[in-house]
């Protein structure tokens, strides 16, 4: 009985140490209508790494993005979240699993102020009180920079709103962070600044997916990018070999080139 | 292929002969007073598909317009002896008129707010067009009597009203007029681009608000005919109209924005519905649920369809 | 400052419940019908907060009324049973067709809604047995027996519990849930709200709340009819209520309601046929022109002399 145990805990421990992926998808296909906007991909994201997911404009980075939050459900193929099938569950049950997001184009919510911009992660995707979602949210707004919490949002900065995206995903308590061109729009001392904020995140654990067509902060802070172009996965691995490829200068500048 | 496409492309038309010629074997005075209702609910279903399809605005006033319409069919009878056919032309061009004001003063500012505040927008004016008339005609109801309107004939020993195919006759001329707008007119073809793409259309060149102006005032005009040639078989008071703003817009949910043969389509599909309904002794009074059973069922069928997790 | 607001709000609520010793028998009945309307222009707004725009109002309210008369009618409960059926009746029915067209959004949910209302109406119609058709339906034990007092303090307890459930929607989690979706659905899900869960709760409380106050005013005057139980006026007047205070708020349908209460009592003096187009005028007029409604419209000019002071 207490051998068959250890065996169970063993094999436990065997099935983590293989499995340092904490998302997989498996030939993951989306269409809509006759267009088909992912094709068969099949990746994964490493525990605790910063991956980039790079390609073209219309390549399927943020549809891939909205599969894997939930936003659209895939045409084939499966998703698994940290060792759970997730390819049908509602968009909202996987942010309670642990997947956070921004937006390409920053949604603020506009009836709220910053601070309860961050609450509703805290209170909705984090399961907090009342009370502490409110001090978290304010915790969460001094880390990221927010200087004015209690601010509506007539009158905010570009900076201001990203920081807003990613405080309010934050908030969820994620365990994986997309942030979907987050660094578009900023200056080279905002880009600063928002690179440290993303190492930061990293460095209290969070594994991260950044979403860029800034090269420079791409070839920084990932160890691992990943191409995507025409909907299909064209490349793989640490940037500086990546950007080498033929086919991928192809992909971003096109036959000519 | 060819054959298949010919039969995707006129599918509707397909089902609906289909749906005709088995409704006109098993009852067929539900048939013709089907067919004969339908093409009325499609003759002023099509202007509203019109505004919902370009101008983008839900008008909730949409049959008490209809209702304004034949007030004014009735005053052109009652005051100069006009006939209610004939009145058609002046109530048409008065009604544009009504049209392009309603627009000017209202519509016009609410464009870019939110389909809420546009529906409770013409909420608001359905409200006080309805009012309006009770406090001018009171709710009595009144009616203009003309010699035509109750002729009738039997064919294979089926007894029916002809006049009603007066109203068949006119939705298949709306239908074919609109059609011929928006293929061979300059306005019609800009019409047809505002509807596909409001913010292309503008940078191209097309004064989309002059199109949404003409749009919502042909919409009201198009209900002066509607009016007209129901006046003669109608009791006139100020709701006859209400209920025929939600089906009409039943019409444009079945058919879908845009696809104005549709609306002729489902409008015929769906009288012919009432009338078998209306037919089956003890269940007359369940009619009126087809539209809103129908039209639920449709929004329904097409929400989850595009819906994501 | 910050105790002469729970004082005031003493003062108003003891005059509320002070009012019939005060006034006579008509100011009753117009303060019942204030506080009918002020319940359904509350539960109006409190969907509305969540982005989507009902027009049931009248088809709950309608429903509402025919379960509570045909609870006292056939089953022989006493009418305060009877306005808790109703009650129930809105809720369960509300729960059922919530499912399904709350999948719907925008322009689809109001027009889904809107043919709801006239569905319950086409049905009432014609289950002759159970609602009595088209000439509607008697019941003679009514409300505390036509004793206004009294049915004016049972419609205030309903209007006070509708105004704390509006508060609690605006005060707890509830609010942030209901003002993410309206503003954004996708990030609200995004960020781990249940929209669906939140949009069906909403709207079978708030039905409920409306077939409460259907059940309630029918069991008052102890008789129901298909065209004035489901009329458009229980819709028409709460909007315009909710609109003339200002959405989005409590205070703002309570301020409406009693505004265009009183004020339709005086129109009805002088217009005693058309003051029902003041009405539509007032939706156009507020749509157009105050989009934050007069109350909203007071405290904006208000908060810009403040603003103008302080700057100074």
């Amino acid at each position: 009985m207490a051998q068959s145990k250890m065996f169970l805990v063993s094999e436990n421990a065997v099935w983590r140490n293989d499995n340092m992926s904490i998302l997989k998808v498996e030939k993951v296909t989306k269409r809509f209508g006759g267009l088909v906007a992912v094709d068969d991909v099949t990746m994964e994201i490493r525990q605790g790494e910063i991956l980039g997911l790079i390609g073209p404009n219309g390549a399927g980075k943020t549809t891939l993005t909205n599969v894997i939050s939930g936003l659209h459900t895939v045409s084939e193929g499966r998703i698994f979240f940290d060792g759970t099938d997730i390819t049908f569950l509602p968009t909202h049950k996987r942010c309670h699993l642990g997947i956070a997001r921004t937006f390409q184009i920053a949604r603020p919510l506009k009836n709220l102020t910053v601070a309860e911009n961050v609450m509703v992660g805290g209170l909705f995707g984090n399961g907090e009180k009342l009370k502490d979602g409110r001090k978290s949210a304010i915790k969460l707004c001094e880390t990221i920079g927010l200087a004015k919490p209690n601010e509506v949002l007539d009158k905010i900065t570009v900076l201001d709103i990203k920081k807003i995206e990613i405080a309010r995903a934050m908030a969820t308590k994620p365990k994986l962070l997309f942030l979907d061109e987050v660094m578009s729009g900023l200056n080279m001392d905002e880009t600063r600044e928002m690179i440290d904020t993303v190492r930061k995140i990293r460095d209290t654990g969070v594994t991260i997916c950044i979403i860029e067509h800034v090269m420079s902060v791409i070839r920084e802070i990932t160890e691992r990018v990943i191409v995507l172009d025409r909907g299909a996965i064209i490349a793989e691995g640490p940037y500086s070999e990546v950007s080498q490829q033929h086919n991928v200068i192809t992909a971003y500048l096109g036959e000519d080139a | 292929m060819e054959k298949i496409s010919f039969l995707r492309k006129h599918r509707g038309i397909l089902i609906l002969v289909a749906i005709l010629v088995v409704v006109a074997i098993w009852r067929p005075l539900a048939a013709i007073y089907g067919v004969q209702r339908g093409s009325l609910y499609a003759l002023i279903g099509l202007p509203l598909a019109l505004t919902l399809g370009v101008v983008g605005i839900m008008n909730l006033a949409h049959g008490d317009l209809l209702s304004l319409g034949t007030y004014i069919v009735y005053l052109f009878a009652v005051n100069t002896g006009m006939d209610p056919l004939v009145s058609i032309i002046p109530v048409f061009f008065l009604l544009f008129i009504l049209g392009v004001v309603i627009y000017k003063l209202t519509v016009t500012r609410v464009l870019k707010a939110g389909h809420l505040n546009q529906l409770l927008l013409t909420f608001g004016i359905s409200m006080i067009v309805l009012e309006l008339m009770k406090v001018i005609w009171t709710t009595r109801p009144r009616s203009v009597y003309v010699d035509y309107s109750s002729s009738s004939t039997t064919i294979a020993g089926v007894r029916f009203g002809t006049y009603e195919l007066l109203y068949v006759v006119l939705a298949f001329a709306v239908l074919i007029a609109l059609q011929l707008f928006l293929k061979k007119t300059r306005l019609g073809q800009a019409t047809f681009a505002v509807g596909q793409n409001p913010r292309g259309a503008k940078i191209v060149g097309i004064n989309t608000d002059f199109v949404y102006l003409f749009v919502f005032g042909l919409s009201v005009a198009i209900l002066g005919i509607a009016a007209g040639v129901m006046v003669p078989r109608f009791a006139i008071f100020p709701s006859v109209g209400a209920a025929f703003t939600m089906k009409s817009f039943s019409l444009v949910a079945m058919a879908g924005l845009g696809n104005l043969t549709g609306i002729l389509i489902s409008g015929i599909v769906l009288g012919v519905g009432e009338a078998i309904v209306q037919s089956i002794p003890g269940y007359a009074g369940w009619s009126d649920i087809v539209f809103f059973g129908v039209l639920i069922a449709v929004i329904m069928i097409r929400s989850l369809r595009r819906q994501s997790l | 400052m910050k105790i002469i607001k729970p004082i005031l709000l003493l003062i108003v609520l003891a005059a509320a419940v002070m009012l019939p010793l005060l006034t006579e028998a008509y100011f009753i009945s117009v303060a019942i019908t204030i506080l009918t309307f002020m319940t359904l222009a509350l539960s109006w707004d409190m969907m509305l907060r969540t982005g989507q725009l009902s027009f049931g109002t009248a088809g709950f309210f309608g429903l509402g009324g025919y379960a509570g008369i045909i609870a006292a009618a056939d089953l022989g409960v006493d009418p305060i049973t009877g306005i808790i059926i109703g009650g129930l009746v809105a809720g369960v029915v509300s729960l059922v067709l919530g499912m399904a067209i709350l999948r719907l959004r925008g322009l689809y949910f109001a027009i889904t809604t809107m043919a709801l209302a006239s569905v319950f109406m086409v049905i009432i119609r014609n289950l002759h047995k159970i609602s009595g058709g088209p000439s509607g339906k008697v019941v003679l034990s009514t409300l505390f027996n036509y004793d206004s007092n009294k049915v004016y303090w049972f419609m205030l307890g309903v209007a006070l519990i509708t105004i704390v459930i509006s508060e609690v929607f605006q005060r707890t989690r509830i609010h942030f849930a209901i003002d993410s979706i309206r503003a954004d659905e996708t990030v609200a899900k995004s960020h781990g709200v249940n929209i669906y869960k939140y949009l069906i709760f909403v709207f079978v409380v708030t039905s409920v709340i409306q077939g409460v106050v259907g059940a309630t005013y029918a069991l008052q005057y102890g008789f129901v009819f298909p065209e004035s139980s489901f009329s458009a006026h229980y819709l028409l007047l709460p909007i315009a209520m909710a609109l003339v205070g200002g959405i989005y708020s409590t205070i703002g349908s309570v301020i409406g309601a009693i505004i265009l209460g009183l004020s339709s009592e005086y129109l009805k003096l002088i217009m005693p046929y058309g003051h029902l187009i003041i009405y539509g005028v007032i939706i156009v007029v507020v749509v157009l022109f105050l989009p934050n409604g007069v109350y909203g419209a007071i405290k904006d000019v208000l908060g810009f002399r403040k603003r103008r002071l302080e700057e100074r």
